[in-house]
């Protein structure tokens, strides 16, 4: 697996299952976790027919400074419910009340699997949308529009765990991005750096469609380093999205796979660690082998064809 | 193999071979004990003059001998944090098998990242010739290892950048 | 600390099956096989699928020095080209790809394997960081300690994981068994049986503590019920007699009698006890099977296995009674009244049931005889076999009762400790204190 799922497999695989024509409605209740401190709770409080899911995001606050509420009452519409106790958002799904076609049922377990994901699309959305009316503006006004102009739009700040957070910005000729990476562990942290190296070095290399990406280990970009709470000694890794990748059509791409860096980053970094530990293990047996050749082969006893043994007794 | 590798090898294996000659020695210290004299320090009559072999600043060899035990401790190249990190998972890797390695200490001597206690209980058990044999070829393959893992760490960095941005 | 709230993790790898969810729910959220597909490097060399280790590990003969240009050739990929559980059942048909099982006989084999399956398990079905969640690992009884270290050197060097526990799987059967309204004091005393589908084991445990010496493995578990139906079905040249249908026969039709005998006498004058269990054999062909005496036949040979079985004769009860007598002798009195039932082949009605009248049966023979020979009055003996409705998953429901508790955490060694004493630490977890 290179990339990372956007949805959760969890809940598509639930949801597929209690929506197949010939099941028995039957109880569930099931705490599901996501990337980023994000907890689900699936459950059948009233009737066995009647499915609440409902998402518990660290940063829900910060979301919905951003528009979350409306952003999610916009995809998941008639579905909305009050919150459940100890939850930010609920949505119920009656199982007898379900779309008729196969297809449309699809998109639903689709729709409902990527909760979290557009719970956090809402700064994106938001950012996008400065970014439509600012790119206007200065085309109205005939701006340059290579000339980089300080934008009087907000940083948007969310604290999606709890010792990282992203910050969104707008401006006419881009939308920056900026994740701030903190490592619990110093292997982490070294292998983190040559990653993040080549992230910023791909674009020159090799793909010059790809957004800019830069990266800082101590200063704070100065897009953010008036915002309170941007500390010094942490990484900074800056997206700068073009209008090209803003387009309206992959917008909606570019947002989750922009969300997911973080867990995808920290996914290869685990997984180059293992690949590490099979070389390991395998240089371990080599040397072994190098080391019981040393080891004198026991002499096997000679025996005369009746079993006897030599020797002095 | 690089030109002055092969003569710091070469002077590595001759040096072993003449420091690995080991006999049996009870302690004078502690009566009915037989302990690596090397490692108890406790007789300086037959603790043997220490051997610095080094190759360059960040490569060396150190050798301790004395009548029943001998010690080796390698310092391994690390030219930068990468290589530095890389050496010390292995190491550490290898130290928490050290129970099938029979010559590996479990902690290095200060200053060096890897060490290996020979003593006369294991000349007497294996071959002289190949436990040198043993030594250099872990010297030799440890490196290789170690560029090898870098150039790996690399190589699915700018993989994994390339697999990201070019989604995006 | 904002991930203390996260639910732990509380995964049970078996031989068999892997079983993954979250603390605090009542049955596992994934249930797959224990199983990885890998890519097979080149057909060139042709050896088989041990080269489904990295590139490197494939060199002709294992040769050291020839695996050194082999990594800049390619770019080192293949070691994410991988499948398990389902996936990797289904992807294995195709070429390029060869099945693996990571675990034998209930311990790792392959840490190789095993490291990518957890990487996998976590992050694309488990989803979670696993820095921010604690982890309760399931162990068989017997796993050597320095498995657990290797497991261990993994989970926190690799994973980074918060925290972990690893747990014996007939502790964890022991504590699902809480559940059960006949328990009454939750002690960790206690016989388990566990039978799962290739072995069942009885395992004798005191305070917390596996009794090893005493365990006793049974080779008759699930696999072998299914292919005596099967045998059975194809005595009476039924239409279909697949091990899919064996399978689904012994689950839903089959029960444990009383008595044989009186069972089949029954079913001769009862002629609805005979049912028809309907096949669906895909594209719209349905056939009828019928379903007679291996209703209770199948799972008669845990207690009679000369039926199905000509090299292991010993019944079950038998089994328990021996195991539980070779213990020591302060500790019996538990053991007999603690028999707690877990996995999947316990599952049969009445199973319970008769097991605990024939053990019952068993000792009160004994006693009789101590009886008579000493002449002393004896106050007799407790025997009592729980079932619940966790048994299925009991392993893993105990893991998940245990991890959901607040003092959980206290428990587990977290990846400061690990930094500190090194891998070492996990020999020792302390038993949890029975609330």
């Amino acid at each position: 697996m290179l990339l990372l799922q956007y949805h959760n497999i969890l809940i598509q695989s639930i949801l597929q299952e209690r929506f197949a024509p010939d099941t028995q409605p039957a109880n569930i209740d099931q705490v599901i976790s996501d990337f980023d401190n994000v907890t689900y709770h699936v459950s059948t409080p009233e009737s066995k027919t009647k499915i609440l899911i409902s998402l518990s995001i660290r940063c829900f606050k910060d979301l919905e400074k951003y528009g979350a509420t409306a952003l999610l009452k916009r995809e998941y519409g008639e579905y909305v419910v009050q919150p459940e106790n100890g939850y930010d958002f609920s949505i119920v799904v009656d199982l007898e009340n379900l779309p008729s076609s196969q297809e449309e049922k699809e998109l639903l377990i689709q729709k409902i699997a990527l909760l979290k994901r557009n719970a956090m699309a809402a700064p994106f959305e938001k950012a996008f949308g400065q970014f439509d009316e600012l790119a206007a503006e200065a085309a109205k006004n005939s701006l340059d529009l290579s000339v980089p102009e300080d934008s009087g739009a907000e940083v948007m700040a969310v604290h999606y765990r709890e010792e990282e957070s992203f910050f969104i910005r707008a401006s006419h000729d881009r939308v920056t991005v900026i994740f701030s990476i903190l490592f619990r562990e110093d292997t982490d942290r070294v292998f983190g750096k040559v990653f993040l190296q080549e992230f910023v070095d791909a674009r020159r290399r090799s793909i010059q469609n790809a957004p800019q990406v830069l990266y800082s280990s101590k200063e704070p970009p100065l897009e953010i380093r008036n915002i309170a709470g941007v500390k010094e000694d942490v990484g900074y890794v800056t997206f700068v999205l073009f209008p090209r990748h803003i387009s309206r059509d992959r917008r909606e791409g570019c947002i989750s796979h922009i969300q997911i860096f973080r867990d995808y980053f920290h996914y290869h970094i685990k997984c180059s660690k293992a690949y590490m530990h099979s070389r390991m293990r395998f240089r371990v047996a080599e040397f072994l082998k190098v080391l019981n050749r040393a080891k004198p082969e026991a002499v096997e006893e000679k025996k005369t064809a009746s079993g006897r043994r030599f020797g002095a007794r | 193999m690089s030109q002055s590798l092969r003569p710091y090898l070469d002077c590595v294996r001759s040096s072993l071979t003449a420091a690995i000659c080991l006999e049996n020695f009870s302690s004078q210290v502690v009566e009915r004990h037989n302990r690596p004299e090397v490692e108890a320090m406790s007789s300086p009559e037959v603790i043997l003059n220490p051997l610095h072999i080094s190759r360059n600043e960040n490569e060396k060899v150190l050798i301790e001998s004395s009548i029943n035990s001998i010690r080796i401790s390698i310092k391994i190249k690390q030219a930068d944090e990468i290589e530095h990190l890389l050496v010390h998972k292995f190491t550490r890797f290898l130290t928490g098998r050290a129970e099938a390695f029979m010559i590996l200490r479990r902690k290095p001597v200060k200053d060096y990242d890897i060490s290996f206690l020979i003593t006369n209980f294991h000349t007497e058990q294996m071959l002289k010739h190949k436990l040198v044999d043993f030594i250099i070829e872990f010297m030799e393959e440890v490196d290789k290892e170690i560029s090898e893992m870098k150039l790996f760490l690399n190589a699915r960095a700018r993989f994994v950048a390339e697999a990201f941005l070019t989604n995006v | 600390m904002s991930h203390l709230t996260t639910p732990a993790v509380v995964m049970g790898i078996g031989t068999g099956l892997t079983k993954l969810g979250f603390a605090g729910n009542d049955s596992p959220s994934f249930i797959f096989p224990t199983a990885i597909a890998t890519r097979t490097t080149g057909a060139a060399s042709g050896r088989p699928p041990p080269a489904a280790k990295p590139a490197f590990l494939s060199g002709p003969g294992g040769n050291s020095s020839s695996s050194g240009g082999n990594l800049a050739s390619k770019r080192g990929t293949e070691d994410l080209d991988f499948y398990i559980g389902h996936e990797a059942i289904d992807v294995s048909n195709t070429p390029g790809y060869g099945l693996n099982y990571p675990i034998r006989h209930g311990q790792i084999e392959n840490w190789d394997l095993m490291e990518r399956f957890w990487e996998n398990s976590i992050f694309k079905y488990l989803r979670c960081e696993p820095e921010d969640h604690y982890f309760l690992l399931t162990e068989p009884p017997l796993n050597p300690p320095e498995n657990r270290e290797m497991t261990a050197e993994i989970m926190f060097e690799t994973f980074n994981c918060a925290g972990l526990y690893i747990a014996v799987q007939a502790v964890l059967a022991l504590a699902a068994s809480w559940t059960s309204s006949k328990v009454q004091d939750r002690s960790l005393t206690g016989t388990v049986i566990d039978s799962g589908d290739g072995v069942t084991h009885v395992i004798p445990v005191a305070e917390g503590y596996v009794i090893a010496s005493a365990i006793k493995n049974i080779p008759i578990a699930g696999r072998d019920i299914t292919y005596f139906v099967q045998s059975l079905l194809r005595d009476r040249n039924e239409k279909d007699s697949s091990l899919r249908t064996a399978e689904k026969i012994k689950e839903e039709y089959c029960y444990v009698c009383p008595d044989i005998v009186k069972e089949f006498n029954r079913f001769d004058r009862e002629p609805e006890r005979f049912q028809k269990y309907l096949v669906d054999q895909g594209l719209g062909r349905k056939v009828s099977v019928d379903v007679g005496y291996e209703r209770f036949l199948a799972p008669e040979i845990f207690f009679n296995p000369e039926i199905a079985s000509s090299d292991f004769l010993t019944p079950l009860p038998e089994v328990v009674d021996t195991v539980i007598q070779a213990t020591p002798i302060d500790v019996r009195r538990g053991l007999y009244k603690n028999i707690v039932l877990s996995g999947g082949s316990t599952m049969f009605r009445d199973f319970g049931r008769r097991l605990q009248r024939d053990i019952k049966h068993l000792v009160d023979t004994r006693i009789h005889r101590s009886e008579e020979l000493s002449g002393a009055r004896s106050g007799g003996l407790d025997v009592q076999v729980i079932s619940h409705k966790k048994q299925r998953n009991a392993v893993w429901f105990g893991g998940s009762l245990l991890a959901q508790t607040a003092e959980f955490k206290g428990y587990c060694h977290t990846k400061k400790d690990y930094d500190e004493y090194g891998p070492g630490i996990v020999r020792q977890f302390s038993l949890f204190n029975v609330p």
